[in-house]
């Protein structure tokens, strides 16, 4: 058993071994697909409620510093301290230069599937501190993201190119 | 005394992950290769761990043993002789953990203890392996190897 605890040092041996293959989206994909298991169904019926539940428990599971908040219809989320890449950092294996990629790499594709528009924003990769935004408020979401890249943050994700799934999916989510 | 120390809340939900890592990984580039990453997570991530069991010394691995399986809740026995360490788990939290969650059991699940196991024996004076009694109970041994 490789303990739950230790965890994302395997999964950070896993990153090395397939960006030299040139396999990390794919698997992100993967994960994407396992991590509908926990919060398909209660995204689709809660949205950002669901999501504030969710990873509220992440929170407290997994020791995180971080605050969020959902404002009208957009969900603002502050990892002050990232565990996962804090324990990759203190790690007698080398880390992974990607691996914070994993986090959108995964939540972007769920958040197209439940019908929301979301980014990521980071200022580097080796530091555990990052925030994500989520919403199905297009205009809305779109101006927070020129302010981050006005404010210099270096690597933001987004899944904006997915905009006509987004907003399919969002008209299933608002049926539910 | 551990390299890493863990006291705080636990993540189970990351049994998975790992349980689905191994099925990807094993499915799109082999059971090699799956074999590879985990050997290296025991040598590599368990360097403390590797290095002392090098040196002759045990303590890190049975602390290791000792303290995860009780952490993650596990019925286990700890059988220590000078050269020779068993750990009999009658009920693998891991299997536990996902037959609660409703996900089914790689077939590559006990992988993950065989080759991490055998990763931190590399190239040291100690040999592991893995006899798997039924599912989720395995006894997982290590064995100082005759000079």
């Amino acid at each position: 058993m490789i303990p739950s605890d230790h965890f994302v040092r395997f999964y950070n041996e896993v990153f090395k071994f397939l960006d030299a293959r040139n396999g990390l989206e794919d698997y992100y994909l993967e994960i994407s697909r396992h991590q509908e298991h926990h919060c398909l169904k209660h995204f689709m019926e809660k949205g950002l409620q669901g999501m504030e539940e969710y990873w509220g428990q992440i929170r407290v599971e997994e020791n995180c510093i971080m605050s969020s908040e959902v404002v009208g219809d957009v969900r603002y989320s502050h990892m002050k301290k990232c565990p996962s890449l804090s324990k990759v950092l203190d790690n007698d294996a080398e880390p992974c230069e990607k691996y914070c990629l994993h986090c959108p790499g995964w939540v972007a594709p769920l958040m197209t599937k439940c019908g929301f528009y979301y980014i990521k924003y980071l200022r580097a990769l080796d530091v555990p501190e990052c925030g994500s935004v989520f919403s199905d408020n297009l205009e809305k979401i779109s101006a927070i993201r020129q302010n981050l890249k006005r404010d210099g943050f270096k690597y933001i994700f987004d899944n904006f190119d997915q905009r006509e799934e987004v907003e399919v999916n969002k008209q299933e989510r608002l049926k539910v | 005394m551990l390299r890493y120390q863990e006291n705080n809340q636990l993540h189970r939900d990351f049994h998975g992950t790992t349980n689905t890592t191994l099925d990807y990984i094993a499915d799109n580039y082999g059971v090699d290769a799956l074999k590879s990453i985990l050997q290296d997570t025991g040598e590599k991530v368990y360097k403390s761990i590797h290095d002392k069991l090098a040196a002759g010394d045990a303590s890190e691995l049975l602390e290791h043993l000792n303290w995860f399986y009780f952490r993650e809740g596990a019925k286990y026995q700890l059988t220590v002789e000078p050269d020779e360490i068993k750990l009999e788990v009658f009920e693998c939290p891991a299997i536990r953990h996902l037959k609660k969650m409703g996900l089914p059991v790689s077939k590559h699940a006990c992988l993950q203890t065989s080759e991490v196991n055998a990763g931190m024996c590399k190239n040291t004076q100690w040999e592991s392996s893995v006899e798997v009694i039924g599912e989720g109970h395995c006894i997982q041994t290590f064995r100082k190897k005759e000079c």
